[in-house]
């Protein structure tokens, strides 16, 4: 799985740069996000809300993010 | 009263004697008597406080007994949480839309009641039935929501009804087991003294502010519905925190940075704040937004006021939507 490492990047940089790699890969791919920032958890899941993809927290700093929609 | 000629009139020690003393407690007890009467409490059970937040700390610490349990919310404000720390308690969690359950509580709680959350504007219908004491917290509700039968302490915020900052009203009802938390000889609440110009200027607000209330809360309420369709309808990718309360609105807007979203708005003359942590000195988000689960990036908070105009919300909602629409390009 690509990772893409966020650490020391502070909100809005890290969901930014998840819809920017999301963007050219195919419906069901899947990235894993590493960002410390501590609105990366809430604003991670109201992101896969708004925009219909998902998101699963999976340790510390560590999202796995799955791309369902174009 | 033009808030000058307040300040000649009211300068002396209203407990003092002499003649000018003799007028300021005047001055001092029908400022008493205005807040009793808009506010629903008796005039003696009102006290005065320079600095709003300490009547957190005033309020819950009298309330709570060494082993009594604070009960309280997510959305509840920071002061609270603060206070919670050193006894026991239950934090009680929110629904999506800011409905709070007390049923949980118990007859020896202390509860901590919000009636209108300050940043969403959401207005609690939750009420807790059974406790030992329940405290109010009014600061964002002012005179627009009545206290409920079992309040034991209450307290405002002189700036929800556009009065001076730097000013609380805290109430401690007489039925209430309330023992002052702070080092006293006397039966007063707080140290004092508190500024008399500030009670009196506050009193005359919130008469002008509940007699203009009548005639422009549907000014008001209309404002807020056009903001929330504007936004929902023209800018995409914007979350809407659940709300309630006509003056107070909450939104975020995915991919935008909050921090040059408030400063663009403020160089074009919109005065906005943020729950975003690019705004907070602890650099945390809202608890209250991520509590609710609302987008916390890209955060405004809006209050609109008595005086706020239609074209002043259009030209606003045009800037809004250009800027937020340049901070993603």
């Amino acid at each position: 799985m690509e990772v893409l490492d966020c650490l020391g990047k502070r909100c809005p940089l890290p969901v930014i740069e998840l819809a920017k790699v999301l963007k050219s890969k195919p419906v069901n791919s899947q990235v894993r996000l590493l960002s410390d920032d501590p609105a990366s958890a809430p604003d991670l899941v109201a992101w896969a809300r708004m925009t219909g993809n998902s998101v699963k927290e999976v340790g510390d700093s560590a999202f796995e993010v799955t791309k369902l929609t174009d | 009263m033009a808030l000058p000629h307040i300040f000649e009139v009211s300068w002396p020690d209203p407990t003092k004697l002499g003649v000018d003393s003799k007028s300021a407690a005047i001055l001092l007890n029908e400022a008493r008597e205005t807040f009793s009467g808009h506010l629903g409490v008796r005039s003696d059970e009102i006290s005065f406080l320079g600095e709003p937040n300490l009547g957190f700390h005033l309020a819950l610490s009298g309330l709570l007994s060494p082993n009594s349990r604070l009960v309280y919310s997510n959305i509840d404000r920071m002061e609270i949480f603060a206070i919670a720390q050193s006894h026991p308690n239950l934090q009680l969690a929110a629904s999506a839309i800011g409905e709070i359950d007390f049923k949980g509580c118990k007859i020896s709680d202390v509860v901590s009641l919000q009636l209108c959350n300050r940043e969403t504007g959401i207005i609690q219908v939750g009420r807790p039935e059974n406790c030992a004491e329940l405290f109010v917290d009014a600061t964002a509700s002012g005179t627009r929501i009545r206290l409920p039968e079992n309040w034991s302490a209450a307290l405002w915020d002189s700036t929800s009804w556009a009065g001076p900052t730097g000013l609380g009203v805290l109430a401690i009802s007489k039925r209430a087991k309330w023992t002052n938390p702070l080092p006293h000889l006397d039966g007063r609440v707080n140290p004092g003294p508190t500024s008399l110009p500030l009670i009196v200027a506050s009193a005359l607000a919130i008469d002008s502010w509940v007699a203009d209330e009548k005639n422009l809360s549907e000014k008001i309420s209309a404002i807020n519905s056009e903001i929330r369709t504007y936004i929902t309808t023209k800018i995409p990718d914007s979350d809407l925190a659940p709300g309630g309360a006509d003056h107070l609105l909450s939104a975020s807007f995915l991919y935008v940075n909050a921090e040059q979203l408030v400063t663009m708005l403020a160089d074009k003359g919109f005065a906005v704040d943020s729950g975003s942590a690019c705004n907070s000195t602890n650099m945390e988000p809202s608890h209250v937004l991520a509590a609710l689960g609302t987008l916390t990036q890209g955060n405004i908070r809006l209050t609109i006021h008595h005086a706020t105009s239609f074209e002043e919300v259009k030209a606003f909602l045009e800037v809004l939507e250009h800027t937020v629409a340049e901070l993603r390009a």
